[in-house]
Formats: C-alpha cells, sequence, structure tokens
C-alpha cells in the first residue's frame, strides 16, 4: 500500500495503489493523513489503484473525512473499482462522501 | 471441480494477510469470480481479525482454525477458535449506515459487511470452539 500527494492549486489529491486491511491500516492513516496537512482547501481521494479495503480501511477514511469535515475541508473520493465501490455502498459511505467515477470530475467538483 | 484447504495461524494481526493470499490463490485454481474472491477474502478477514480483537485471548497465544471448501456452486468458510464465545451475528452491535457524517460511529462494519457479502451466514459454538460459517454461492 502506498499513498502519493499531488497538490492541483489548493486542491490536494491523494492517489491511493495496493491493498489496505486490519494488517496496515494504520500506515494508511499515517500516510493519508501526511499527505493531506494543513493548508488545503479541498481533498480528493484517487482509489483508482486500490485493489482491496476492508472495514479497516473504512475506519481510516471515516476519521478522515470527519476530521476533514470539522476543517470545512471538503473531500471526495473517485474512480473506485466495482468491488471497492460496492465495500463503500454496503457500508453507507456513498451517502457521506461525494464518490465521482473519474478524477477529473472530482478535480473540477473539488476546485470550484 | 471442487478443492479445500485448511489454514491454521496463530491469533495475531500480521498473519492474516498470508491467509488472504493463501485464500485467493485457492480462488484462482478454482476460478472464482472476481467479486466471489473478493467477497470470501473481504468476509474472512472481518470475521478472523474480530477474533483477534475481541476473542479475549492473548495475542498470539491462541490459534485459529480456517477451512474453506469450494465447490462448483459455492464456496464455504468455517472459522474456528477457541476465545469466549460469540455469536457476532446476534450478538455485534448494528451499525447505524444512515447517520450523517458528524454523527457516524468509528468502527463495527466488519460483521455488517459480512453479513451484506455473503448469502449464509450463522454461528455455533461446539467443542468448546466458536465455529462461524459463511456460504457464497457462485452464481
Amino acid at each position: 500500500m502506498n499513498v502519493q500527494a499531488e497538490h492541483h492549486d489548493e486542491v490536494l489529491l491523494a492517489k491511493v495503489e495496493g491493498r489496505v486491511d486490519s494488517s496496515n491500516s494504520q500506515d494508511f492513516e499515517r500516510q493519508l493523513q501526511g499527505a493531506i496537512g494543513e493548508d488545503v482547501k479541498a481533498v480528493v481521494i484517487d482509489l483508482g489503484q486500490l485493489a482491496y479495503i476492508s472495514s479497516a480501511g473504512l475506519r481510516v477514511v471515516l476519521l478522515v473525512a470527519k476530521t476533514l469535515g470539522q476543517r470545512n475541508v471538503s473531500i471526495s473520493l473517485c474512480a473506485l473499482s466495482d468491488p471497492v465501490q460496492s465495500v463503500f455502498e454496503i457500508s453507507g459511505f456513498n451517502r457521506i462522501i461525494q464518490i465521482y467515477d473519474t478524477q477529473a470530475d472530482a478535480l473540477a467538483a473539488a476546485g470550484k | 471441480m471442487s478443492a479445500s484447504r485448511i489454514l491454521r495461524v496463530p491469533n495475531r494481526i500480521e498473519e492474516l494477510a498470508g491467509v488472504s493470499e493463501a485464500v485467493e490463490t485457492l480462488g484462482r485454481e478454482e476460478a472464482w469470480a472476481p467479486d466471489v474472491s473478493y467477497g470470501v477474502v473481504l468476509a474472512l478477514e472481518e470475521l478472523a481479525t474480530n477474533v483477534v480483537r475481541h476473542g479475549g485471548e492473548e495475542e498470539g497465544a491462541s490459534e485459529i482454525e480456517i477451512e474453506v471448501v469450494s465447490t462448483d456452486e459455492e464456496v464455504r468458510v468455517e472459522v474456528r477458535d477457541k476465545g469466549k464465545p460469540f455469536d457476532p451475528f446476534r450478538e455485534a452491535p448494528a451499525p447505524n449506515i444512515d447517520a450523517a457524517l458528524e454523527d457516524r460511529k468509528i468502527g463495527g462494519l466488519g460483521v455488517h459487511i459480512v453479513k451484506a457479502l455473503m448469502d449464509e451466514a450463522f454461528y455455533r459454538r461446539e467443542g468448546g470452539r466458536n465455529h462461524v460459517t459463511m456460504v457464497k454461492r457462485r452464481s
């Protein structure tokens, strides 16, 4: 698992690769929090290269979304594979976090 | 086509990635559809993680036994452990998946995901062990 950060003006794009499970979710949390940093207006998390996520990873996504919500920073997800999308839907996360089909859509919405 | 595997691992979180790999390999050999493989591996991780975290046994001091049976019709997984008696399908609190972001509680999703992904899921206590069985149909 790896998280890479890219800055697109005031939008922070975090690209997650690999598998997030109970054995590496703490590392995922550290990497994601580290990528986001302090001075951002919006965060887009690209899950296009995320092969697998379990509830341990969902916990981290929810934690980060709540923290950003308190700071009035918008958060969205994009490019979920079908199995990953279904795990987010089963957990009701699609109703509390905006999910876009493509990175371009997510960045365009976040930049407005 | 049918195949089965029995895996025995110490009750440690770090052991579970190896379990996932072994089950994915079995899935490739038995030509499971991608959603079947993803669901079985995920449900198994959720249950085994619960056993390690909440089974009441010191981490690494006990053993989890996992049996996977694959047939043309279904994949059947059983997780057995010597922890305290616990039926996850009756005793685990249900998460409120309709709550707003600020009200959503962190955690508690594992068993909910298992129930949603599997076609059958049930529990029995037998021979001093918890037996949690899950069935995923292949079509």
